[in-house]
Order: structure tokens, then C-alpha cells, then sequence
């Protein structure tokens, strides 16, 4: 399960970022942010011809000593989850591209997804 | 890793030299004390040669040795490093102490990196890195397992001066050999048994005979051979001679590199160094308050170190030499700025004796060392290769052992066990090591890497891990430093050299060593990524500070990659950063946070900026850059912070504590405040007092107040009516200066302009504030700081500029609670003011001057503290909190300002404001104090708030001045002019009892009793009004824009004074809640000032409910007027019939019981009610609800003498009582209103009605032609009648138990013959919803006047007797005479054609049995002139008694001069029936 989820915009900045253990949350926020690098790396890595064919999965970004960091994956239904609940995100008419996600649906289906926190 | 200033190659040549030991006599000590140097010291800087060596190798190839640099260090025999191979204590403190004095130079060399959206600022050096490796690597203790840093020579110093020196070096030599070998001391060690012994005569030129050193060399060289003496000749300066003389000073850069260090830095950094774990892991965790904490202890330590430095503990004792760098770091950190005394070395030597010096080096390493070194090299070669006596080749004899048998495989725990295995000093394994090593100094890397090759092969089969590890280490190195690689850099042997070091043997030290030189070969070699996994492996919890300094090589590392990893640069430098505070390298501590920031900022990642921004705070606090602190932290808290409550008061907390401390040290002006929040465009301004709005049963203009909310629509209406008040002040003409008063300044008002205040009278500011944070703020002592320019406004404007004299309360308000001088301007200050969290709240703040002037409001002073002192939650939390440290919590509050700045509207004017952004100026704040001005304070009493339609209701109003100024020029204005009046001002005698209380239950009208004797009803009271009397100008036909003087006495109201007036209101016509505005206009009596006229609002809201209906309807008297001699005029004239319907339509049935018709008036300028002809007996009609009357009433057209003359533009009142006393219609207040319900009577009245006059008179002179408009209004005029009935009524209402009497009035304005007027207006929505027209609208088309008009033009009647008696029986015949009379209603002459057969076609003539005929002329055609009426004699003859209609005679009409037109058939008369009685 994971301890922490987060939508990054394309400009890298974030759209939402939720994780479990909340005191813990600025050092996620860190690593999180660090693991863009990786993203960035492997998207440029891929190279625009391969653009429009570019397999979504990144996987392993990032290994820290706790947790690892993965890329958008769409093998694994986790993340399919994550994306078709994005998509109606993205699909209501009332939200902005850009802002910072504030759905109700959303936040039940990522903590759905978490670590249940006891 | 950040750029260095040495290549690779020559950092690790420089970091393994040949080591040469110095024993020094003491003469010879003395003489190079003179420079302030001890003798190893003294070579030091010229211990790297510039040419070229050459050395044979044992193959007898020619090697050549470049750029050497030799280490000469004295002999100290204590050990440096406990053996365990973790530094110590000594060596943490010097390491920590060459970091922290090594600083990035300001405003330094900066690498602009561009990485994606990037652009990050990085220092292009880490220069405090390469000092901590460099002093790191020379700290290295000499260790057993290699022989790099082992002593080759020996330097035996002896001086010139000394009695026998020979002797002298033999005791040295001596000396040198009981430490070798005597086997006392484990330190220093030395590499090989014989070391070279070089003797160094020293001489010094100043003191010594010179002749005897040159004898004494010269028996040296015979004794020791030439190539193993030197005379050094030296202090060849007298300190007499050359003082002024300036000579470089090679010194201080070896010596001082790290002494140039303030006080505290080393205080900071010792202390916190002991004390490492005093600041807390903060990563994630919540920040504790400790940055004044351990400042605190920082303090504390500081005096401990000062008794009981630990430096001296290591220092303590006389023995010659410890780790001299060491010692000197000591001594210099205790003498502090002795840095400057000590910076006159080498002060006795010349520029000849440091090529002296130079040439010394040169000849000791070429002739002794290197020989030596080359004898050495063969000497082992050759014991290995005899030992083995298997070849000659070592690459073939490792074969040979190693090729085929692989190394058995053992155990951990076996490794473990062996890795601390030691073989003695002497022991043969080590042989080739030694000679690798030696091999190394000199250069030769390939024949190192061999021997080294082979010695980790030996090693590794014996398990001598520690061997081993050091083995791979320097073959990977020297595999590097061959020339033309002929093999691959062997990154895995560093590797696993580090992995060795660190989990086999636990020596870190090497481990780190290892690392370091890996990491920079990597560098070189552009492997970034690895040499960042390298330095991140060897961060551990041990050492923070090498831990700070690796992270921050590895974010260089990442930035520096080919494709720059920006965040992970970010990341590991706040690593780095959080390692360094913990180290205590705060200065290095605040860089990293800075750089990471770059990184971090405004991309969103709010929690990781706080997280930044709070440590900057901190770091720059106690680093005492508190101007850099407090702008940190007021980032965290202006920002939308997404922070837990809990952290945000700690923020708060933190930052009110560093600010105080800020504040204390600067006292000059205030610094600004983040916080709270002021939305500074919704700040509203608001001249003048605040209103009372009740005193007891007075009830206050409402005026403008700041709790209104401001509205375009409302304020474009006040300025309509000031526009209209103004104009009326000024005859009519608004001035050109004129400009809306505006009491109340926000940011939709227009504030290009300086707004005016009053001296005396205050002015308010609202303040908005908004608290971003989730924890409350408590502000205290706010009040508005400002700034203030005496001015004197009734001199000359040149005088005034000179003696303008400024003043501000900004020194005043610095200490709260100091009370400042008022004499100019009072500041009101709020003690205390909360704000919930994220609440927005506004605040007034008041001022109030005293003198004129150009004030400025500058901005807010206020005291601000996280929590209330007080309160029960917040005081637990406080106390917890009070456990980690002092906590701020307890009344802390910091007194700061927030400036008020404004920006004015956007401008939009021109095509450059268009394109640009550009903003006008906001002058809200800078109000001008102009002299006092009178200010009018204005009551009402008994006001009503519900009225029925039409009600008439008296109340007073009180003026009242209360200022000091004489008032005058009082008038009002308002939206609904006919809702009330001050009573006419010709009125002589005030009607109205004086005091409002006797008014009760008394009539608003005037009123007489009618005379006893008289009928009800039936006279008709006549009186003549001027229109002008009733203040209206010209009445109706004037514009009517509703200004009215208010009859002052003497015009003008005295300062204090106050007078009550009546006022008459009359409840509107239609029902529903009407909004009444009111606007109250005076001047000064004193003129000239700067404001012309002051104004005072005051809106009212009246419910009107229904009353009655009246409609009325006027029609043609048909009958002929009575033939009276007084009454001729009236005939000619005409008379009208008046049907006035009324209805109650009163829905409150529970409230009015019924209604009175009390009285009928009309008024008109050419009609008057003649009288009531109303047949029922009812005198007074009373209408209870939902019930209708009918009242009939003649009225005639007045006497031509009134209707002429000067009395044209008057009215004629005629009051029809019908109860038993007369309201006299003609006085305030019946009459006033009448004069007042203009906008209904107006708009109906068609605008051409008064001009046709003039039109026809033209027209006529004219000629035929006029036009069909002419025609139109001419036929219009003849049905017109302008007659405006006045219902007077009285209701009965039960109000609580009691029944009270309300009046009231109705108008009805009749204006066609025939056509019903309604007191009620019909709803006009329909019109007022016309759709936008864009076009123009056409121009009506030319009506011909209407065949219903035409028919009009006429009016016929038939006189004839009622009933005729004829007797039949006698005369067959029946003649009876019957008069037409026909008058003329219009203006023009007309033609008139009457028709007296009886038409045949007609069905109804048929009907008629045995009907008359008319006898003589049937058909006659008449001229009548206007308002001619003619009779025509007419006969009828009848043949049968019975009962006829005389009826027929047709009657065509058509205007005299409009030929074209076909006549119309006029209106008939009611059938005329006559009676025609057989007589018999």
C-alpha cells in the first residue's frame, strides 16, 4: 500500500500530495519532489519519436532507505485507479487545469489506496 | 562535487609526498625563532620543486620525477590518533575549525546553472571542502598496514654557533636512532631501517663568523660526503637595516590558512561541535524553539572553554611538536587577532636566502633523497626478487603463485577475525609494499601498480583485510595516475577498498580517505552520478560535519551532471545544510538552506518552502543577521500557508520572538509587520462624527455611516440631488468647481482629489484585516500613524509654504503606552483587538485634529502576540511548549507597523495607459484639514414609518448647529418633493401649535366651521392662489425639481442653535414601501472657505398602504343654463357635470373602520365646483370597506375677469364641505401638496396645451393651412377641461384600543370631457419597460384629429316645452315651437350644417308610429364664431297625442377654414321627449 500519493502537474509543481503517517509529511513532500529528476531523466531518456508510443510505466524511480518512489504506472490496477479517477478530475467541468486538486472522490479513492492508518 | 582549484593529478600527488623529519638543535631552533618560524616551518613553502628529477628504476629505465613536493615536519613521538582509526577529538575540533573559518567570499565567483525553468545560483568553488580534505588528509596518522606517510629522512639541524658542532650532529643522529629503533617511541614512524640522515649546518649571516661555518662545512663534507651536508646560510638581514624593506611573505598562506577567524566563529563552532546533539533532527519533525536555546548554552560553553579549553589538553605538555598545525590552530584561536603579529615571518631573511632555502631543498631531495629512494627501490627489488628466486619478472611470479590456485574461500566471521592481523614491521610481506609506496613518491605509477597488484594478491590470501584494502586502494589510484592509461581506472577496487575499510575494519578514517580520492578520480573522469552514490554512502550518523560536506559534494555532483539534477541538488543540499547545523557550521548551514531555496521557491511545494524559509529564520537569527531572519520568516507567514495550526504558532511564535529581539537592538523607526493581513484597497475613510442616529424620541438624519454599504446606483442619486441643490444655491447654474461632497471615501469613490476634512471633526479609517493563520492574533494599542503639514488656510498661499511645519506621531508611537501629544491631532488607539483564525475583521481607528493642514495617513502601529495572555487551552500549550525552552508564548508581542498603501484605479485613458499598467493616485489617506465649517445635526419628531396613500400627517423637524460657525442658505432636496412640505412661507401666522406635544388629535388642516345656517354641500367657497406662494416657483409649468428653501428665521442658524419646524407629509399614492432621500444643503455664513457647502443625507422608509380610489369623470351639461342674469356668463361658458366615483379599497380591515368624505375641492385656472347636485341625503359620505360612493357636482367656468388680467397664472380653490367645517384648501397644507403632486399632473399634461394659444392666433393670421396639428390641438382644446378635483377625506383607525383620525387628500386631474381620471395612476410599468431603441424615434405622424374629437365641436340642445296640450279634436294640427340652441365649444369659427328630414333608412324612424315632422327650412347652414351660441327656432308639427323624441335633427359639423373636410355628424343630445297631450 502506499504511505503517500501525489499528483504532479507538468509543470512540476504539486496538484496534490496526500500522505499517511502526517508527521512525517514534509520529509514525503521532499522525497516526492527529488523523485522528479528520475521522472524527468526517463522521460527525456525515451525521446520524442517514441513520444506518442511511450509506455507509461516508469517504475522504480527511487529507492530511499524506507520507501520506494514509483513512476506512473498503468500495469497495476493501483495506479489505473489513480488515473481514471484523475480523468474525472479532469473531466469536471468546474476545474481549472492547474489548481490544486480539491475533489471529494478523489480524496476517497487515494485513501482507499493508503495505508490504512490506525 | 564543485570545481577545485588543483587538478586531479595534482591533488593526489600532493596528497602522498615523501615524508622528511627534522631534529633540530636548540641553537639552531634559535636562530630560525628569529623569524618567528621553526625550522620545518621554515621550509615549507619551498618544499615544491621546479625542475625536473631523474631516478632510475630497477630496470635501469630513466624515470623522471616532475613538480615533487616533499613534507618536512619536526619529529613528535607522541601519537596523533589513537589507533581505533576514529579522529579525535583534536582532530574533529581543527577540522570543524578549517571549515568554518573558510568561507565563500562575498559576492564570489557564482555558476549560473540553467536546469529546465531553473536558473539557480551556485558557488563555483566549495573552498572550505578542499581545506577540510587537504588539512584532513595531512591529519593522517601514519598507520602500520602502508608506509606513504612514513618518514624517508631525517634533516639533523645543527647550528653554526654552537662550540662544536660536529658533536652536535652526532648527538642528533643518535637521537635520531634511539627513536628508530630503541623502540620507546611507535611514533613517528619510519619507512625504512637506515633512514637518510642529511646534516644541515645552519648559519646565521648576522651573528656567526662565517669563515668558521665555511670550516667547519668543510669538515662536514669530509665526514658525511658532499652530497650528505649543506650549510644553509641564513638571516643574512639585519632588523636594522631593511625594516622598511618590503619581502613576501611565502608564510602566511601555509601557516594562516585558518587563523584568520573571528572569535565567535570558533566559539560557535566549538561549542556546538561538543554539544552535537543540541540541535535536533528537524527534517519532518516539528521545529523546536531552540535557536535563542542554544544560543543560550552556546553562551555557557563559551565561558567553560575559556578555563578548560580541550585544545589544551592536548597541548598541554612542553614536548616539542605535536601536530604543529594543530597547536598552531590552538595558540592562534586563544590569542584571537594575534594573526596580525603574527604575520611578520621570515622578517631576518632576504630574497637570497629564500633562494637559499629553495636551493637547499633542491639539493637535499636530487642529491640525498632521491638516491636514496632509487638505492632503496633496487635494494628491495632485489630481496624479492631473490627471496622468491623465481624470476625476475614480478608479473610472472604473481602468475605463477596466484594463476592457477584461487584463494580459499573463508568466512566472514574468519575475515573478521583476521582483519585486525598485523605483521611485523619487518616482515617480508610488507617489502613489496614498501617499495610500492616508494615507487609512488617518485612518480613511478606503473611499477607501483604492479607491486601493489601483487602485494592485495598477497594480502588477500593471507586475509590481511586492513593490508588488503590499502593495497587496492593505491593500486586503483596509481592505476589512475599512470601516464596513456594503459588500463581502465578499477573502480571496484575502490570499492571494495572502502567497503574494507569501513564494515571489515571499522576505520572510517581510511574509509573516508578513500572516498575522497575515488570521488574526485570519478569526477574527472565525469561520473558524477557514481561519485554522488560514493559520497552519499559515507554520510553516516558519526560525523556530522564530514557527513555536511559530502552531501554538499554530492549535490554538486547532481547538479553538475549532463543532464543537471536540480532537485536532487536541492534535496541533498538541505541535507547537507541540516548536517552543517548540527556540526555547528551554521554560516555553511544558511548557504546550503539558501541554495536549496533557489530550488524550491514559489514552485508550490509550500510545505518544503516553509520548511526552508523557517530554517534561514532560524540560521540567520543566531548567526545575529536578524534583518534576514525576519524577512525569512515573514515568508512562511505571509504565505498561504498549508501548515497545521500547531506549526503555525510556532512559526509565530518564533518569529515574534526573533523580531522582538530585532527590534531591541535597532530603536530608530519600526519595522514592518507581516501580519495580520490588510486588505489595503478596501480601506474606508469616513469624515465626521459618528452619528447618533435616536435621542429619546428625536430620531437623527441618517446621514452617510461607514456600517452602509456603499452603492453606485445610491450614490450617483445623492450626487444628482446635490447636483440639483447646487444649482439652486447658485441661480440656477451649477459651478464649474463643483464637486459631490463625499462623506465617505472606499474604493469605488472617485479619490483623485485630496478629500477635505474639518478641523474639530474627526476622521475615521476602517481598516480591513485579515488573519491568514489558523491560530489567533491578538493586536494591541493600534492606532494610525501619520504624518502632518501645518498649514494656514486664511493667509496667503505664499506665506502658508513658507511656515509649513511637519510633524508625525512615528517617534511617539514607537513605545506603546506613551501618550502622545494631542495638541495637533488626537490618535484614538484600540487596546486590544483579536482576530480568530483566518478571520477578516475590520477596525476604525479615529483621528481627530486640531489644526489645519495637509495631513497624510501613513500606515498602522500595533502590537502583535501570537496568543492572549489569558485562556485556558492556549495556557496548557504554552506550558508544554515552556518545557523544551523559554517559550515566547507568554505576553509576548512585538510593536511593529504596516504601512497603508493604496493603489488607485487602473488607468484607461489614453492608448499608453491602455498598453501599459499603470495606476492613478489614491488620495483617501491624505486628507487636507480645512478651517471649521458649520455642521448641521438635523431631527425628526413623530416621523411616521406607515401612512395610507394620500394620508396628510404632520412632524417636526429640529435643526440644530453644532458646531461653532454660523450657518446659512438651509435648504433641502429630495427624491419625492411631493411627500412633503415646510408649509408655504407667505403663511403669516403659524398655524400650528408651537409645541409638538398639543398637536395631538388636532386636524393638519386649516379649517373653519361652517356658518350654521348653510347647506352642506352646497356653496362652494371660492379662494384665488398664486402657485408662487407655495415656494414652487412657477408651479406647474416651472421644472419642479424639488429643492426647497427651509424658512429659517433670519436665514441664518446660529452656532448652537437649534430651531424646530413643522413638516408636513402626505403618505404616496401608490402603496408599498417607498425609500425617501433627502438631502440637506448649507453654507457657511463666513465665505471664502474651501468648501463651499456642506450636506447631511437622510433617507426614510415609508410603508404606504391603500386608501381610496377616486375616479371622476367630467362630461357636457346638456341642459341649458338657468336664465339668470348673473348667470349669463356662466351659459355662455358652459357648464360640466363632475362624477366623482370613490371607492375604499382599503385591505386592512381591522385597522380603518371607515372613511369620511370630508370635503371636495377643486382647483384650477379656469374651472371651479359650483356645486353639489348629488341626490342622495347623505351629507356626509362615509365609505365603509370595499365600498363605493358617487358624488355629482356642476362646475362652471369662472368669470372672465378672473380668468384675465394678472391673475391668468393663479388657481381658483372652491371647497365643497360636506361635513360641518371647511378645510381651506387654498393654505398649507392642502394647497401645497396640490402644488407638489407635479410629476402626475405634469407628465399628463400635454406639453402643446399651453402654447396652442398662441399657435391658433397665428394660425389664424395666417390663414387656411395651418395644419393638421393645429387642427388637432385646436378640436383637442374644445373637449379639454383642466380641472383638478381635491377629495379631502378622514379615516377612522382603531389603533390599540384607541380610535384615531387620519386625514388625507387625493388628487384627480381631469383633463377630458368624458374621460375618467383615476386618483390611483394606472401602473406605468408597461411604458417604463419600452425596449432600447436605437433609432431616433420617428416623429408621431400629423393625426388628423379623430371623427370622436370632431364630434365634439358642437354642443346641441333642444328647448321645448315639457308636456303640450293641443286639442286634437279642433285642430288637426299640432304646431310646437322648439328652439336649437348650438354653441360653439371651440376656438375656431365653424360651419355648421343642421338636418332636419328625418332619415328614411333609419329603422328606428320607422318604428316611430305616426311620427312628427319638423316644419319650414330643413336644412339650414350656419356660421358660428367661437363660442358663438346661436338658437334657431325650429317648429314642430305632430298629428297624434303621445310621446315623441325630438331628437332628430341631425347637426354637421366642420371647421370654417379646413374646406377639404367633410362636416361630421355631431354627438347627439340625449333623446329630448315631449309630451303631447290630447286636450279635449
Amino acid at each position: 500500500m502506499a504511505v503517500c500519493i501525489a499528483v504532479i502537474a507538468k509543470e512540476n509543481y504539486p496538484l496534490y500530495i496526500r500522505s499517511v503517517p502526517t508527521q512525517n509529511e514534509l520529509k514525503f513532500h521532499y522525497t516526492v519532489h527529488t523523485s522528479l529528476d528520475v521522472v524527468e531523466e526517463k522521460i527525456s531518456a525515451v525521446g520524442k519519436a517514441m513520444a506518442d508510443q511511450r509506455e507509461l510505466y516508469l517504475g522504480l524511480l527511487y529507492p530511499t532507505e524506507d520507501y520506494k518512489v514509483y513512476g506512473y504506472v498503468t500495469n497495476s490496477k493501483m495506479f489505473r485507479k489513480l488515473h481514471n479517477s484523475f480523468t474525472d478530475v479532469m473531466c469536471n467541468p468546474f476545474y481549472n487545469p492547474g489548481d490544486t486538486i480539491q475533489s471529494k472522490a478523489f480524496d476517497g479513492m487515494v485513501s482507499a489506496m493508503m495505508v490504512q492508518a490506525s | 562535487m564543485a570545481q577545485c582549484v588543483q587538478s586531479v593529478h595534482e591533488f593526489i600527488q600532493d596528497s602522498f609526498v615523501p615524508m622528511v623529519a627534522v631534529l633540530c638543535s636548540e641553537d639552531a631552533e634559535k636562530v630560525t625563532r628569529k623569524n618567528n618560524l621553526n625550522f620545518s616551518e621554515l621550509l615549507r613553502p619551498f618544499c615544491r620543486l621546479t625542475s625536473e628529477g631523474h631516478m632510475r628504476d630497477p630496470n635501469n629505465q630513466v624515470q623522471v620525477v616532475k613538480n615533487l613536493r616533499i613534507s618536512v615536519n619536526n619529529v613528535v613521538t607522541r601519537p596523533s590518533v589513537p589507533a581505533s582509526g576514529t579522529p579525535s577529538l583534536a582532530q574533529r575540533l581543527l577540522l570543524s575549525e578549517v571549515v568554518s573559518t573558510c568561507q565563500p567570499a562575498e559576492g564570489g565567483v557564482a555558476n549560473v546553472i540553467t536546469a529546465g525553468d531553473y536558473d539557480l545560483n551556485i558557488s563555483a568553488t566549495t573552498p572550505w571542502f578542499e581545506a577540510y580534505r587537504e588539512t584532513f588528509l595531512q591529519s593522517m596518522p601514519a598507520a602500520d598496514h602502508e608506509f606513504l606517510n612514513h618518514y624517508l629522512a631525517c634533516l639533523l639541524v645543527v647550528s653554526s654557533s654552537e662550540a662544536v658542532p660536529v658533536e652536535k650532529f652526532l648527538k642528533l643522529s643518535q637521537e635520531q636512532h634511539r627513536i628508530q629503533h630503541s623502540g620507546e617511541y611507535t611514533n613517528p614512524k619510519w619507512f625504512i631501517p637506515n633512514t637518510l640522515k642529511y646534516y644541515v649546518l645552519l648559519h646565521d649571516m648576522s651573528q656567526g663568523d662565517e669563515h668558521r661555518a665555511d670550516s667547519v662545512y668543510e669538515d662536514m663534507k669530509q665526514r658525511y660526503g658532499a652530497q650528505g651536508c649543506y650549510l644553509l646560510k641564513v638571516n643574512s638581514r639585519t632588523a636594522a637595516a631593511g625594516a622598511d624593506e618590503q619581502i613576501p611573505d611565502p608564510w602566511s598562506q601555509y601557516l594562516h590558512k585558518s587563523s584568520l577567524q573571528s572569535q565567535d566563529h570558533y566559539e560557535e563552532s566549538a561549542s556546538v561541535l561538543a554539544n552535537n546533539t543540541a540541535v535536533e533532527n528537524n527534517v519532518g519533525g516539528t521545529p523546536e524553539l531552540d535557536g535563542h536555546h542554544s544560543e543560550e548554552r552556546d553562551g555557557s560553553l563559551v565561558n567553560s572553554l575559556d578555563s578548560t579549553h580541550p585544545l589544551q589538553l592536548d597541548t598541554s605538555g612542553d614536548t616539542p611538536g605535536s601536530l604543529d598545525a594543530l597547536r598552531a590552530v590552538a595558540v592562534e584561536t586563544k590569542a584571537g587577532t594575534a594573526a596580525a603579529a603574527a604575520a611578520s615571518h621570515g622578517a631576518c631573511l632576504t630574497l637570497n636566502d629564500h633562494d637559499r632555502i629553495r636551493q637547499f631543498i633542491q639539493e637535499f631531495t636530487f642529491r640525498g633523497l632521491l638516491p636514496h629512494i632509487e638505492k632503496n627501490i633496487r635494494q628491495l627489488n632485489d630481496q624479492l626478487v631473490s627471496r622468491k628466486g623465481l624470476s625476475r619478472s614480478l608479473f610472472s611470479a604473481t602468475k605463477k603463485w596466484f594463476g592457477g590456485g584461487k584463494v580459499p574461500e573463508k568466512s566472514i566471521a574468519e575475515l573478521k577475525n583476521t582483519s585486525g592481523l598485523l605483521y611485523p614491521p619487518e616482515a617480508p610481506e610488507l617489502q613489496i609494499r614498501k617499495m610500492a609506496d616508494l615507487c609512488f613518491l617518485v612518480q613511478h605509477y606503473e611499477l607501483a601498480y604492479s607491486c601493489y597488484h601483487t602485494a592485495k594478491k598477497d594480502f588477500l590470501s593471507d586475509q590481511a583485510m586492513l593490508y588488503a584494502a590499502g593495497a587496492l586502494e593505491m593500486a586503483a589510484v596509481s592505476a589512475f595516475l599512470q601516464g596513456g592509461a594503459p588500463r581502465p581506472y578499477p573502480a571496484h577496487y575502490m570499492d571494495t577498498a572502502i567497503q574494507t575499510y569501513r564494515d571489515v575494519c571499522k576505520n572510517m578514517h581510511l574509509a573516508e580517505r578513500c572516498a575522497l580520492l575515488s570521488a574526485e578520480i570519478l569526477k574527472s573522469q565525469a561520473k558524477f552520478s557514481d561519485a554522488a552514490t560514493l559520497l552519499i554512502k559515507m554520510t553516516s550518523e558519526d560525523c556530522d560535519l564530514r557527513s555536511a560536506l559530502l552531501l554538499e559534494q554530492a549535490a554538486h555532483c547532481f547538479i553538475n551532471m549532463r543532464n543537471p539534477m536540480v532537485r536532487k541538488f536541492a534535496f541533498h543540499m538541505i541535507l547537507a545544510g541540516h548536517r552543517f547545523s548540527k556540526a555547528g557550521q551554521k554560516r555553511h548551514a544558511l548557504r546550503c538552506y539558501c541554495q536549496a531555496m533557489q530550488v524550491y521557491k514559489g514552485k508550490g511545494w509550500s510545505l518544503a518552502e516553509d520548511h526552508i524559509n523557517f530554517t534561514i529564520g532560524r540560521q540567520s537569527f543566531t548567526l545575529r543577521q536578524p534583518e534576514n531572519a525576519v524577512s525569512a520568516f515573514r515568508h512562511i507567514l505571509t504565505n498561504e500557508s498549508q501548515q497545521a495550526s500547531s506549526q503555525q504558532a510556532a512559526f509565530l511564535r518564533e518569529y515574534l520572538y526573533v523580531y522582538k529581539n530585532v527590534t531591541g537592538v535597532c530603536d530608530v523607526a519600526l519595522p514592518q509587520l507581516p501580519l495580520p493581513y490588510i486588505n489595503s484597497s478596501a480601506t474606508r475613510v469616513y469624515f465626521g462624527h459618528e452619528r447618533r442616529l435616536a435621542e429619546g424620541e428625536k430620531q437623527a438624519a441618517t446621514h452617510v455611516s461607514l456600517d452602509q454599504e456603499f452603492d453606485r446606483d445610491l450614490a450617483a442619486m445623492w450626487r444628482d440631488l446635490e447636483e440639483q441643490v447646487v444649482a439652486s444655491a447658485n441661480r440656477g447654474v451649477v459651478p464649474a468647481t463643483f464637486q459631490a461632497t463625499q462623506c465617505c471615501l472606499n474604493s469605488q469613490t472617485d479619490n483623485l482629489r485630496f478629500p477635505l476634512a474639518v478641523v474639530e471633526e474627526p476622521i475615521i479609517v476602517e481598516v480591513v484585516f485579515r488573519n491568514p493563520l489558523k491560530v489567533p492574533l491578538v493586536l494591541s494599542d493600534v492606532s494610525l500613524l501619520w504624518k502632518f503639514t501645518l498649514k494656514d488656510f486664511s493667509r496667503p498661499q505664499d506665506a502658508a509654504v513658507g511656515d509649513a511645519l511637519a510633524f508625525s506621531n512615528e517617534k511617539e508611537t514607537l513605545v506603546p503606552g506613551t501618550k502622545q501629544s494631542d495638541d495637533i491631532i488626537a490618535t484614538e488607539v484600540i487596546p486590544e483587538f483579536f482576530l480568530n483564525p483566518e478571520e477578516t475583521k475590520v477596525a476604525r481607528l479615529k483621528l481627530l485634529p486640531h489644526q489645519t493642514g495637509q495631513l497624510n495617513i501613513l500606515g498602522l502601529v500595533y502590537n502583535l502576540a501570537s496568543t492572549p495572555s489569558t485562556g485556558g487551552t492556549t495556557v496548557s500549550s504554552s506550558a508544554a511548549l515552556k518545557s523544551d525552552g523559554p517559550s515566547p508564548a507568554d505576553g509576548t508581542s512585538v510593536r511593529g507597523r504596516q504601512d497603508l498603501e493604496i493603489q488607485g484605479p487602473r488607468l484607461n485613458q489614453t492608448k499608453e495607459e491602455k498598453t501599459s499598467v499603470s495606476h492613478g493616485p489614491d488620495r483617501r489617506l491624505d486628507p487636507t484639514i480645512t478651517p471649521p465649517m458649520p455642521l448641521l445635526e438635523v431631527f425628526f419628531l413623530q416621523f411616521p414609518t406607515a401612512l395610507l396613500c394620500g394620508e396628510i400627517r404632520k412632524a417636526y423637524v429640529e435643526f440644530c448647529n453644532v458646531s461653532g460657525v454660523p450657518l446659512c442658505g438651509l435648504r433641502v432636496v429630495s427624491t419625492h418633493p411631493d411627500f412633503f412640505t415646510f408649509g408655504s412661507s407667505s403663511l403669516a401666522t403659524p398655524l400650528t401649535p408651537l409645541s409638538p406635544t398639543s398637536f395631538e388629535n388636532c386636524s393638519a388642516y386649516k379649517t373653519l366651521a361652517t356658518p350654521p345656517g348653510a347647506t352642506p354641500g352646497s356653496v362652494a367657497a371660492v379662494t384665488l392662489v398664486s402657485a408662487g406662494d407655495f415656494g414652487l416657483g412657477e408651479g406647474g409649468s416651472g421644472t419642479s425639481n424639488g429643492v426647497a428653501e427651509i424658512p429659517l428665521e433670519d436665514r441664518v442658524l446660529k452656532p448652537g442653535q437649534s430651531t424646530q419646524l413643522p413638516l408636513w407629509l402626505r403618505g404616496p399614492d401608490h402603496e408599498g414601501v417607498h425609500e425617501i432621500n433627502f438631502l440637506f444643503y448649507y453654507e457657511s455664513a463666513v465665505k471664502g472657505g474651501k468648501i463651499s457647502h456642506r450636506v447631511l443625507r437622510h433617507t426614510v422608509f415609508i410603508c404606504a398602504s391603500r386608501s381610496l380610489c377616486v375616479r371622476a369623470t367630467a362630461c357636457r351639461s346638456n341642459t341649458l343654463p338657468e336664465e339668470e342674469a348673473e348667470e349669463e356668463d356662466e351659459r355662455r361658458n358652459g357648464s360640466m357635470l363632475v362624477f366623482v366615483d370613490v371607492e375604499n379599497i382599503n385591505t386592512n380591515e381591522a385597522g380603518v373602520r371607515e372613511f369620511h368624505i370630508a370635503q371636495v375641492s377643486s382647483s384650477s385656472k379656469q374651472w371651479r365646483l359650483h356645486r353639489c347636485i348629488n341626490p342622495a341625503e347623505d351629507k356626509d359620505c362615509k365609505l365603509n370597506s370595499r365600498e363605493r360612493g358617487k358624488l355629482c357636482f356642476r362646475a362652471t367656468r369662472c368669470k372672465p375677469v378672473q380668468a384675465t388680467s394678472a391673475a391668468i397664472e393663479k388657481y381658483i380653490f372652491a371647497d365643497l364641505s360636506l361635513g360641518n367645517e371647511q378645510i381651506i384648501s387654498s393654505t398649507t397644507p392642502c394647497a401645497d401638496f396640490f402644488f407638489r403632486r407635479c410629476p402626475p399632473s405634469d407628465s399628463r399634461r400635454p406639453p402643446v396645451a399651453v402654447e396652442t394659444q398662441g399657435r391658433l392666433s397665428r394660425s389664424q393670421g395666417a390663414g387656411p393651412g395651418g395644419g393638421a396639428e393645429d387642427l388637432t390641438s385646436l378640436v383637442r382644446k374644445c373637449n379639454e377641461v383642466d380641472l383638478d378635483i381635491i377629495v379631502l377625506w378622514k379615516a377612522f383607525v382603531v389603533e390599540d384600543n384607541k380610535q384615531v383620525i387620519l386625514e388625507g387628500q387625493l388628487h384627480v386631474a381631469l383633463q377630458t370631457i368624458g374621460k375618467e381620471a383615476c386618483s390611483l395612476t394606472q401602473k406605468e410599468e408597461a411604458q417604463e419597460m419600452v425596449l432600447l431603441k436605437f433609432k431616433p424615434e420617428l416623429p408621431p405622424p400629423m393625426t388628423r384629429p379623430s371623427m370622436e374629437q370632431l364630434s365634439h365641436l358642437i354642443k346641441t340642445n333642444l328647448h321645448y316645452p315639457e308636456s303640450y296640450r293641443h286639442p286634437f279634436i279642433h285642430k288637426s294640427l299640432c304646431l310646437v315651437p322648439v328652439t336649437l340652441t348650438l354653441s360653439n365649444c371651440s376656438l375656431a369659427q365653424v360651419d355648421v350644417i343642421i338636418d332636419l328630414r328625418h332619415k328614411t333608412t333609419s329603422p328606428e324612424s320607422l318604428e316611430v308610429h305616426g311620427s312628427f315632422t319638423w316644419l319650414g327650412q330643413t336644412q339650414y347652414k350656419l356660421q358660428l364664431r367661437a363660442q358663438e351660441v346661436m338658437r334657431v327656432p325650429l317648429r314642430a308639427c305632430f298629428l297624434h297625442a303621445g310621446v315623441y323624441n325630438l331628437g332628430t335633427p341631425r347637426v354637421f359639423a366642420k371647421l370654417a377654414d379646413q374646406g377639404a373636410m367633410c362636416e361630421t355628424s355631431q354627438q347627439t343630445a340625449t333623446p329630448a321627449l315631449i309630451i303631447i297631450i290630447n286636450d279635449t
